[in-house]
């Protein structure tokens, strides 16, 4: 097989590995802030515990079952939606990926702070405005990265 | 015959569809369509090829019109997309 037909099919493998991370509809408006409401929700559901435990697993259950739907709607929606664990993302796409899970640390970190010091009301307040913030963020990195990622392999 | 060449996977189209496969648990029609620039009927020859060699499945979601088919690479198909994809890179050498 020639070099050159060996490079070709090489670049094709890198477009297609890159497709899933790169080809997707644009984020709702509604995205971040839902997210953030999703998860001072979930932090604001601790306050019922243990005082009401069936309302506590009855709110949690309804939460994990959102969000299962919601990846269902964007599985559907974007039709090849990238996972962690599966597959190696494009470079630009991984350094945004790091990021993702440093800030999530650091919000959670921030949460379980206040959480401790000033309660669970405030704590789902602050979770609301850094995950919205924070998922704003990313969205807005992710669409440079995937774009500077396609404008590479064009 | 190159050592973990795969002639099933080497042709461009189906290449570019196991790429994509390898980076999503499902991927739909749709997307994979839109990607490769195929029209309905080469991607359906496409990948009927590849589910027969065992290295995709198929599942449809829905019925009539609504009807989706969505593509996932079975363990034999990734097994020999990697070995496909490392003899390719043995034959370019270190870069």
């Amino acid at each position: 097989m020639e070099s050159e037909e060996v490079k070709e099919q090489l670049q094709a493998i890198e477009r297609g590995a890159a497709a899933p991370y790169i080809n997707y509809p644009t984020t709702p408006l509604w995205y971040a802030p839902a997210i953030g409401a999703w998860a001072a929700a979930m932090v604001e559901t601790f306050a019922w515990y243990p005082e009401s435990v069936g309302k506590f697993a009855g709110s949690i259950a309804a939460l994990v079952a959102l969000e299962l739907l919601f990846i269902v709607w964007m599985k559907r929606r974007h039709g090849a939606l990238p996972m962690p664990g599966r597959g190696k993302p494009p470079a630009e796409i991984a350094r945004v990926w790091r990021g993702y899970w440093i800030g999530l640390t650091v919000v959670a970190v921030v949460v379980a702070v206040l959480w401790l010091t000033v309660g669970i009301p405030v704590a789902a307040i602050a979770t609301f405005v850094l995950v919205t913030a924070g998922m704003a963020l990313y969205e807005n990195r992710y669409a440079v990265a995937a774009a500077k990622t396609k404008a590479r392999l064009q | 015959m190159i050592d973990g060449f795969d002639p099933v996977i080497h042709a461009p189209k189906r290449l570019a569809a196991m790429a994509v496969l390898a980076n999503a648990p499902t991927v739909s029609f749709r997307f994979l369509k839109d990607h490769l620039e195929l029209s309905e009927s080469d991607l359906s020859k496409q990948m009927s090829t590849l589910e027969t060699a065992g290295y995709v499945s198929s599942a449809k979601d829905g019925h009539g019109r609504g009807t989706s088919t969505t593509y996932r690479m079975t363990r034999a198909g990734q097994k020999a997309y990697e070995s496909h994809c490392a003899a390719l890179r043995a034959l370019i050498g270190p870069t």
